[in-house]
Parts: C-alpha cells; sequence; structure tokens
C-alpha cells in the first residue's frame, strides 16, 4: 500500500515536472517571437507618426502586427500544450536530486505486468520510491524568465516611446474652399444690362423673352457677385448653347419653307408681288400684299378673272403642298437610297469584297445621311409655316367655291404670314443676344486675364466716361500740341483702331477755326492743352498694354454730309475725352462712327477676333447717359 | 526475505568482491582507476578488452595482475611480426604413443587460458591477429575438423602502441569488433609516477593472492545478465548508436562529415552491459542513463571508423562521441 502511495506521488512529482517543463518551453517560445511583432508595432508606430501615413495604410500595418502577435500567442500556446517526451519530467527531477535515473526508473518499471518484474526489478521499483519524498519539481525544473525577454523589454520600451511622444508634422492642407465672384466692371455691367433692357422692348416672341430674362439674372447674379467664375461660364455656356440651338436651325427651315412658298406663289399673277416680297425675305411687304390681294378679291369692282383667279387658286394650292411635297419627295428618295444599300449589302456579302462596292455603299450611306439632314430641316420647315400652308390650303379650296370666303382666307394667310414675322424679330433678337453673349463671355475671358489691376482700370475708365472726373492721371498727349482737325463738320479720321488701347486722334484738335461758322483750319494751330506737338504716348490710367495684334491697322473714313453746324466731329471727341462720353454731340458722333464700323464690318473681310476688339472698342466709348 | 532483499544482498557481495579485486589489484598498480573499472567491466560482461597506451604504461603488468587477482590461467602471447596463428592457436603434430603407435596430437596454443594477454597485438600480421577472432567470439578454436572449447571465464586482454608508431599493424575492423572496449591508458600523473618509482625501484616485493574465484567471477558475469535496463534507458543508448552513424537518426554534422561507418550493434550491446555493470559498481539495481554515457567511449570509440577527411583532419572518435551524447536527449518520444 505504501508502494502504491509513493508511486503516486511519484507520477504526481513528474507530472508537475512536465507542466513547468512545458511552461519553461513556452516562456522560451514567447521570449524568441515576442520581438517580432514589438519591433514592428514599434517600426510601424513610428513610420505612422513620422510620416503620417493614411487611415487605409495604417489598418493594413495593424492587421500586420495583429497576424504577428497572433502568431506570437499561437506559437507560445502551441508550446505550452505540446506534451514533453516521456519521462521527461521524472528525468529531470532523477538528475536535478543526482538520483542516476532512479524515479524514471522505478516508474518505467511499474507499468511492465507483474510477471516480468524481477527480483532485481522490484529492488529498483523499490529503491527509486524510496526517494519520492525527497522529489520538489519546482526546484527540479526552474521557469526562470529567458534573458530573450530583455530584447522584448527594450522593443516594448520603443514601442511605448512611439507611443507617448507625439511628432508635429508640419502638413500643408490645402486652402479652404474660397468663394471668389466674378467681377465685371460696372460699365459693362451697365452695358450688358441696357442690351438686355433694349431686347426685352423689342422682342414680342416668348421664348426670345425667357432667353433674355434669364441674361438679365445672369447679369444681376454677377453684379451681386453672387457667381464664380466657373459658374458664370458655365450658365453663359448654357444660355448660349440653347440658343444657338434654336435660332440657327429654325431661321435656316423657315427660310427653306418660305423660299418654296414664294416659288409657287409667284406663278400668278395676283400673288406676284407677295411672292417677291417673300423672296427677298420682307415678311411684312408680303403680309400687306396678301391683304391687297384679299381685298381686291373682295371687291367687285377691277375683280381678276376667271382665268386669274383659277391660276392663283393653282398657285395657292400648290403653296400649300410645297412642304408636305418637298418631304414626300425627300422620303422617296430615301426609300430608292435604301434599297439601293440593301442590295449592295447583299452584293458585298455575296461578291468577294472589292473596291467598287465598298465605294457605293459608302457613297450611298452619305446620301442616306445627307437626305436625314435634308428632312429634319424640312420637317421643321414644315412646322415653322404649318399655320400658313394649312391656311393657303383652305384659300384654295375657298377659292374653287366662292370668291369672298377665298378672300377672306388669303386674309388670314396675311397674318400667319406677321405671325412668322414676329417669329423672325424673336430669333433676330436671340441672334443678337446670342452675340453679346459671346462678348460677354469673351470679355469675362479677358478680364479674368487681366486680374485686379484690369477691373481697377476699367472702373476709372468707366468712370471717366461718365464724365466722373479725370482721374488719376493724365496722359502725355494732354500736354502735347495737337495738330489741327480736318476740318469744320468733317468726320475725323479713326487711326490705330485697337481695344483696350484707346488712341487719340490725330487731328482731332479743336483748331483755331470757329467751330460755330464750321470754318476751322485743315491743320489748325489749336492749343488744345498747352503743348505743341502731337502727343507721343498715352494715359496710362486709360489704357491697358497694347494689343499685339498681327495684322495691320488701316485707316477706315467715314464720310458725312457737311451740315454746317455745331461743333466738329473731332471738336465732340476731344471733349469727349475730356469730359466723358455724355452729350448729344457725342452721341451723334458715336452713332455716325459706330454704323461706319457696323457697315466694314459686315461687308469687309475682317478676321472673326478683330471683330470683337472693334466691338468692344466701340462699347468702351459708347455714348453714357 | 522478500526477491529484493535478495537482490540487494547480491549487490552488495557483487561490490563487496569487486572491492576487495579493486584492492589487490591497487596493490601493484597506481592509479588508473578508470582503466581498472574498464577492464573489471569486460570481463564481468564476458567479454574482451584492448587496452592501448605508448609503451611503458603498465598495461601488462595490469592485466598480469588481474589474472593473478582472480586465480585464474593466465597466458601471455607476444605479438611480433613473425607470429603465425599456429602458434597462438596450437598446431598438430605427430606423437609416439606409449605403445610405439605414431598418433597426430594437438598441441594447445596460448590462447587456451582463462586470461589471454595479447601483448602488442598491432604488431602481427592481420592473418595472425585475426586467428584470435573465432576464439574471442565463440570462445572455441577449431583445428583441422577438430572444435576445442575454451574453458570459462575467458578473457582476452590486448595490449597495443597507438597506430602512428612504426612496425604496426592497424587491427581489421571484424578483429576490433569483437573487443568489448577500448581503454586508453593514460600517462600517470606526477604523484602517480612518485609511488611507481617507490615500489618499482626497492627492495619490496609485493605477493598477490586470489581473491575471486572461478566460479565466483562467473556468478557475477551472471549477476549482471539479471541487472534490469529501463525502455528509456534503453531507447536512449540506441539513439546514441544511431547517431554515430552518418545517415542515422540524430546524426550530428560532424559525424556526417567525418565518419565512415558507426558502431555495429556491438557496441549499443557493450554500451548497455557496461551500464549493467556500472550500475552495480555503484550498488544500484538498474542501469541508468548515467552509466550508459559513461560507458560510451570505450565502448564506441573503437567502432567508429573515420573517413579520410576525419583521418586527414585529425578528428579523434572520442570527440564525436561526447558531441553526441551531448546532443541526444534524455527522453524522446
Amino acid at each position: 500500500m505504501a508502494e502504491v502511495r509513493a508511486a503516486r506521488r511519484a507520477r504526481r512529482a513528474a507530472a508537475r515536472a512536465d507542466r513547468r517543463l512545458r511552461a519553461r518551453a513556452a516562456l522560451d517560445r514567447l521570449s524568441l517571437w515576442l520581438p517580432a511583432p514589438l519591433g514592428y508595432s514599434a517600426a510601424a508606430l513610428a513610420a505612422v507618426k513620422v510620416f503620417g501615413i493614411g487611415p487605409a495604410t495604417q489598418r493594413t500595418l495593424l492587421g500586420i502586427a495583429i497576424v504577428l502577435a497572433g502568431l506570437t500567442v499561437g506559437a507560445a500556446l502551441l508550446a505550452l500544450l505540446r506534451r514533453p517526451p516521456r519521462w521527461a519530467g521524472a528525468l529531470a527531477l532523477d538528475q536535478h536530486h543526482g538520483l542516476s535515473d532512479r524515479v524514471t526508473i522505478a516508474l518505467s518499471l511499474l507499468e511492465l505486468p507483474p510477471g516480468e518484474l524481477t527480483d532485481f526489478s522490484a529492488a529498483a521499483i523499490e529503491d527509486g520510491l524510496a526517494v519520492v519524498d525527497r522529489l520538489d519539481a519546482r526546484r527540479a525544473v526552474p521557469v526562470p524568465i529567458p534573458r530573450e525577454f530583455a530584447w522584448s523589454l527594450l522593443l516594448a520600451t520603443a514601442l511605448g516611446v512611439c507611443a507617448w511622444f507625439e511628432v508635429r508634422l508640419t502638413r500643408v492642407l490645402p486652402p479652404p474652399p474660397s468663394f471668389e465672384p466674378v467681377v465685371m466692371a460696372a460699365d459693362d455691367l451697365d452695358l450688358f444690362g441696357d442690351i438686355a433692357r433694349r431686347l426685352a422692348e423689342k422682342s414680342g416672341d416668348p421664348a426670345s423673352l425667357a432667353a433674355i430674362r434669364r441674361f438679365n439674372t445672369l447679369i444681376e447674379d454677377i453684379a451681386a457677385r453672387r457667381l464664380e467664375r466657373r459658374e458664370a461660364f458655365e450658365r453663359l455656356s448654357d444660355l448660349e448653347a440653347e440658343l444657338a440651338k434654336s435660332a440657327e436651325i429654325d431661321r435656316e427651315a423657315r427660310e427653306l419653307g418660305l423660299e418654296g412658298l414664294a416659288r409657287e406663289l409667284g406663278r400668278s399673277g395676283l400673288a406676284k408681288n407677295a411672292a417677291q416680297a417673300l423672296e427677298q425675305k420682307r415678311l411684312a411687304d408680303a403680309a400687306k400684299a396678301l391683304r391687297d390681294l384679299a381685298e381686291r378679291l373682295k371687291r367687285k369692282t377691277q375683280a381678276p378673272s376667271r382665268a386669274e383667279l383659277d391660276r392663283l387658286r393653282s398657285a395657292v394650292e400648290r403653296a400649300s403642298r410645297v412642304s408636305s411635297e418637298r418631304l414626300a419627295a425627300i422620303e422617296q428618295r430615301r426609300r430608292e437610297l435604301s434599297e439601293e444599300k440593301q442590295s449592295l449589302l447583299k452584293r458585298k456579302s455575296a461578291e468577294a469584297p472589292n473596291d467598287k462596292t465598298e465605294g457605293n455603299l459608302a457613297e450611298n450611306q452619305r446620301k442616306l445621311e445627307r437626305l436625314d439632314r435634308d428632312k429634319e430641316r424640312a420637317e421643321r420647315a414644315a412646322r415653322e409655316i404649318s399655320d400658313l400652308d394649312r391656311q393657303l390650303a383652305q384659300a384654295a379650296q375657298d377659292l374653287a367655291k366662292e370668291t369672298s370666303a377665298g378672300a377672306e382666307d388669303i386674309r388670314r394667310s396675311a397674318e400667319e404670314l406677321e405671325k412668322v414675322e414676329k417669329r423672325e424679330l424673336g430669333e433676330k433678337e436671340k441672334r443678337e443676344l446670342l452675340e453679346r453673349l459671346r462678348e460677354m463671355k469673351e470679355l469675362l475671358r479677358q478680364q479674368g486675364q487681366g486680374g485686379k489691376e484690369r477691373q481697377r482700370q476699367m472702373a476709372r475708365f468707366g468712370q471717366r466716361a461718365r464724365g466722373g472726373g479725370s482721374g488719376e492721371g493724365e496722359g502725355e498727349s494732354q500736354s502735347g500740341s495737337q495738330k489741327g482737325g480736318a476740318g469744320p463738320g468733317q468726320i475725323g479720321r479713326i487711326e490705330q483702331v485697337q481695344v483696350p488701347r484707346i488712341t487719340r486722334v490725330p487731328g482731332a484738335g479743336s483748331g483755331a477755326g470757329d467751330p460755330a461758322s464750321g470754318n476751322g483750319d485743315a491743320k489748325g494751330q489749336g492749343e488744345a492743352a498747352s503743348g505743341r506737338e502731337a502727343g507721343r504716348g498715352h494715359d496710362e490710367h486709360m489704357a491697358g498694354d497694347p494689343t499685339a495684334l498681327k495684322g495691320e491697322t488701316h485707316d477706315v473714313t467715314a464720310a458725312a454730309p457737311d451740315t454746317g453746324q455745331g461743333a466738329a466731329s473731332a471738336e465732340v471727341i476731344h471733349g469727349a475725352a475730356e469730359r466723358g462720353f455724355v452729350g448729344k454731340a457725342y452721341r451723334d458722333v458715336y452713332v455716325d462712327y459706330h454704323t461706319v464700323a457696323e457697315q466694314a464690318l459686315e461687308h469687309d473681310q475682317i478676321p472673326p477676333g478683330y471683330r470683337f476688339y472693334v466691338r468692344r472698342y466701340f462699347q468702351l466709348i459708347r455714348p453714357r447717359e | 526475505m522478500t526477491s529484493s532483499d535478495n537482490a540487494r544482498r547480491e549487490v552488495e557481495e557483487f561490490q563487496k568482491k569487486v572491492g576487495t579485486l579493486r584492492e589487490e589489484i591497487g596493490r601493484v598498480i597506481v592509479g588508473n582507476r578508470e582503466v581498472i573499472d574498464g577492464v573489471l567491466s569486460c570481463m564481468l560482461a564476458g567479454s574482451h578488452a584492448l587496452l592501448e597506451g605508448v609503451p611503458g604504461l603498465g598495461k601488462t603488468l595490469l592485466v598480469r595482475t588481474l589474472s593473478s587477482a582472480l586465480g585464474l590461467e593466465f597466458k601471455r602471447i607476444q605479438f611480433t611480426p613473425d607470429l603465425m596463428p599456429a602458434d597462438i592457436i596450437g598446431t598438430v603434430v605427430l606423437d609416439e604413443a606409449a605403445d610405439g603407435k605414431h598418433v597426430f596430437e594437438f598441441r594447445r596454443g596460448p590462447v587456451f587460458a582463462n586470461v589471454v594477454l595479447a601483448d602488442e597485438i598491432n604488431r602481427a600480421t592481420p592473418k595472425t591477429q585475426s586467428a584470435l577472432l573465432e576464439a574471442m567470439q565463440e570462445h572455441r578454436v577449431t583445428v583441422g575438423r577438430t572444435t576445442h572449447t575454451i574453458e570459462e571465464p575467458y578473457f582476452v586482454l590486448a595490449t597495443q602502441n597507438p597506430l602512428e608508431m612504426e612496425g604496426t599493424y592497424p587491427l581489421p575492423e571484424a578483429q576490433l569488433d569483437r573487443f568489448f572496449f577500448k581503454l586508453e591508458v593514460p600517462f600517470p600523473s606526477r604523484e602517480e609516477l612518485h609511488t611507481i618509482l617507490e615500489r618499482t625501484t626497492s627492495d619490496e616485493e609485493t605477493e598477490l593472492r586470489p581473491v575471486i574465484s572461478r566460479a565466483e567471477m562467473l556468478g557475477m558475469q551472471a549477476l549482471v545478465r539479471r541487472v534490469p535496463a529501463a525502455r528509456h534507458v534503453r531507447d536512449f543508448a540506441i539513439r546514441v548508436l544511431q547517431a554515430t552513424h552518418p545517415n542515422g537518426e540524430g546524426a550530428p554534422a560532424s559525424v556526417k562529415r567525418f565518419v565512415r561507418t558507426g558502431a555495429s550493434p556491438r557496441g549499443v550491446q557493450a554500451m548497455l552491459l557496461a551500464a549493467k555493470v556500472r550500475a552495480l559498481f555503484d550498488g544500484r539495481f538498474a542501469a541508468a542513463i548515467d552509466d550508459v554515457k559513461a560507458s560510451a567511449r570505450p565502448a564506441l570509440r573503437h567502432r567508429i571508423l573515420l573517413s579520410f577527411e576525419g583521418e586527414a583532419e585529425g578528428v579523434r572518435p572520442d570527440t564525436l562521441i561526447d558531441e553526441i551524447l551531448q546532443l541526444t536527449a534524455s527522453a524522446k518520444d
């Protein structure tokens, strides 16, 4: 019995030693692995703090750290749970107590079947169990803190330091989004406001009025500085795109429809006047001619002959069918081309590919596309004058039956034509508005490039243009002696038409002549100010840098009848430079000059880029109220 | 009296006899306790020992002393290059009988004794060295058609000079493997030399008396075989043996590099038997791992054959064995 108890105690001691061996192995494993996650974490934390690594990368780094920590814990747990070799604990006890394996041998022999035990085995077991009371697993298998933990401690300290220290980084943050409103000179705002007002007064077309209202709102927003540059350009572009789309296409379509009408109505002698007016796009005259025709048809006297009426009815009937016939012809041609295309495609699939078939197919495709465009235009034309066509068709029917009803129908046709004219007028306004929009866009673009200095210059210019004083400085020309004017009542020469440089007009001096009498000397010895020579400079506050235009400038001479009344143009212009662009005399001169310039722009070959500057120049020197 | 008590008594008697024997030997041999224990282990394990050392270290004296103390028949064979096998095992001679007839008679050689001292065994040719093979392994000698049994106990205690010396022939591997232990006889220390001088240069003569009989020796040999070895001890010895082979499990890098062939299974038998003897020397009832470790060097050093590289590098088998013992875990699943 004592032997059994001793054996149990020996086994317990061996098991304790086993557990301690496992704990020691786990600690050893931990001490070897722990530096990896700690070192990595310290390095990663330092990198995050020093380099300001982003959240996504931070998450990745954290993930790696967690994986490393997990592996370390896993390795330690594995060592803790792994059974040591058989008798390792007992052998450790024997070794520590110097027992020459007595305990291990005893425990080992105890596992043998009793039959296999010899007297020596029994003695060995007794010998081993006799020392059980001396066994001390704690001393036999100490679990010391491994030296390698020093590294872990060092790295843990480094990690703590990294976590504790805050690295202040100078990070350049993007500037906060600022609202920089687009700025336009008050003078220009007035200009575009006036334009919008004038167009609104003229326009009767609701679509045009709506566009003008949007334009007006845009100007108000710019004036109130509610728009950013980008938004302003977006709205301008939207408006421009809308106007450009409708105005041009509708005009083309309407002209196409009216051409057909004119051609057919011209076949009748009674409607010849109306046809000519339509052909020349004088819609008001055409409407009046139709009204006259209706009156004539109503009147009993000078009534047209039956043959004339028949021709008229025939012409009116054909005119009413122009649009539909054109559409039918286009459709017919499209069908033919489509069939031809199918045939070509079949041939192409049947035969070996050759250049001729390919070419035919390509040409066929082009024709089809052109026809599609023609069809669209014809349909638009038909829509534009659909009411007129309907009225003419009705007139043709009534003319065949009764004269008075037909006359009434023709009168209604005249009314329809007047409506078409109104629409055309509305579209003219649209086109003009479109022009102004483009000017405004270019102006905003240039002002954006010029910066604030340019804006200040424009503000001073606007002030002076309104007669608000000479501003801060006078140009050199103010002190120069100017040459004499061209003579009384003559229009001076416009030279150096460049914007924004505003040049003095040589020869526009007041001269010595009597302005009232208009007998000014062409080479007057006027002393406009104090100098005797022509100015060689300009007022830097009134003009920006010279525009580097590659094209040559040329003089434009505008002649006007010499009425012999009022101040000479040169005098007026000079006065305007002194006092601002105000007054009736200046307005008259301006209108003359502007008209000539517009005519030149319309008839002469002037590059589009120059046109803007010419118009801009006249905008700037326009008369102010 | 229980069986364990009986075992205790037997072990005590064993220790007592060994103590007496040591004491008697100690009267002649100075120091060399390890060598003496090694030779005793061989004798108690019923096997043979090879003693290596430069001339004059008392190898022959040790063997003679031992045989005298054991009271066994002792024969000495001085191996020389011209020694023939028949000189060792005996020869058949034509003899005249009493009746005048001539008969062939076998004249026993010196190998027929309880203790045979093969002095300077490596001075003879391998052919003559091999003549001892059957006697050492089987304890019998076959001459012609007749096999002659050698009386038990039978021990061959061979001495050899280091191989570097001139006029020596290395023992064949098979011959070497028959030796239980190879014991290296160290040079005596200064104190030991003093004692040697005192004993050998005076007129004092030491008379040795047999302290253990032949029967007792056989009993002690039987007792050794009864000592158990637990499985983990056997397992350890086996793992040590495996580690001596370049391709064996647990072989260290040095073994893989410098060893041509590891120890044979006789090596592990020798280790375990020696461990049992050592346990009995200590008065224990079972062999322990420490006993195996203690017997590993003499049991394995002559069984490990070095490669050419090992020979060239001057690697000593003892170094390799120490490394193996260091790397072999006491316990393993």
